[in-house]
């Protein structure tokens, strides 16, 4: 066991998965549909902290923009759009064989995982990509051992994970924007007010 | 486990407390899913369930010094915000004409 006091990321590790687990037990327990919103915001900076902490900074930037800012701002909306009276949990609660079915279910699910976890095998023969010997993260722009000429790196988090976007994945990369905008017109033609009807009915 | 691989602890933090996290976080995830009623909650119970994931793919891209998994978490990020708009979009439509966003009243599939 690793002293918790001795490693201030442990510490903030276990402060910010506490944060982590409270806030997603909240946004599924919580009766009321704003405040579970709200509390899966907690619960993405929860998440972006872990990020930080580790050194992955792209990615936890990525998640404050993305996730706690774009994503959520829309299901915000969205849950103002909706007419809104507390739900409290599915009708499945109120019957107590299948309660515990689902209950069982889901730590079930958790202990496989967990047991997973414990006895996964990664793949033994990786090089380090994206990382130099020492561990820090290097990406090299040039080939090595060219006449001459001293090889270019990419150094820190987001300069590695640019060059290894545009580089190794440029083709997936352009075809995640094709989807993104095939996304954004199905979104316009989803919300119109006359779906499917020429004369307009205002049916969906 | 590879110890020569695998490097069992990131920035002071063991592996597999990382990993147990997210075991933990998509579980509570999947738990949402089969007890809420509102469609809203479920789609973000789906986004904690994909948080979850993202965390397990960060882990293992510094664990096993690879930076693409980095990269994958920007892929599923894009896709989730796609998902996010047709999904909720879905919502919207579907709330126009049944006037509830609560799973188990939709039947429009059932026959």
């Amino acid at each position: 066991m690793v002293g918790v006091f001795d490693n201030p990321q442990l510490l903030l590790f276990f402060i910010f998965g506490g944060v982590l687990i409270a806030g997603a037990l909240g946004v599924v327990f919580h009766p009321n549909p704003i405040s579970s919103a709200i509390l899966l915001v907690l619960t993405f900076f929860a998440l972006a902290g872990i990020y930080a902490v580790i050194g992955s900074i792209f990615v936890a930037t990525m998640q404050v923009l993305v996730y706690a800012g774009a994503i959520m701002v829309l299901v915000v909306f969205v849950l103002m759009l909706l007419s809104l009276h507390e739900e409290g949990i599915t009708k499945l609660w109120n019957h107590p064989f299948k309660k515990v079915l689902v209950l069982v279910v889901v730590v079930l699910l958790g202990v496989v995982l967990v047991n997973a976890v414990r006895e996964g095998i990664p793949n033994t023969d990786l090089s380090p990509k994206g990382y130099s010997s020492s561990g820090t993260y290097e990406y090299p722009l040039t080939q090595a051992g060219e006449e001459g000429k001293k090889p270019v790196f990419a150094e820190g988090n987001t300069a590695v994970v640019g060059t290894s976007m545009f580089l190794d994945y440029l083709l997936p990369f352009e075809i995640v924007s094709i989807l993104l905008l095939a996304a954004v017109l199905g979104a316009v033609i989803l919300g119109k007010k006359n779906l499917g009807k020429k004369s307009g009915e205002g049916d969906v | 486990m590879n110890p020569g691989v695998l490097k069992p602890m990131i920035a002071g933090i063991p592996v597999e407390y990382l990993l147990i996290l997210a075991c933990i976080v998509f579980s509570i995830g999947v738990a949402g899913v089969l007890f809420r009623r509102s469609a809203v909650v479920i789609f973000m119970c789906i986004e904690l369930m994909l948080n979850s994931v993202n965390l397990v793919f960060v882990v293992f891209s510094k664990s096993l010094q690879q930076v693409q998994g980095e990269v994958a978490v920007f892929f599923v990020m894009a896709i989730a915000a796609a998902e996010a708009a047709i999904g909720l979009a879905l919502v919207v439509a579907i709330h126009r004409k049944k006037k509830t966003s609560f799973v188990d009243e939709m039947n429009l599939m059932k026959w």
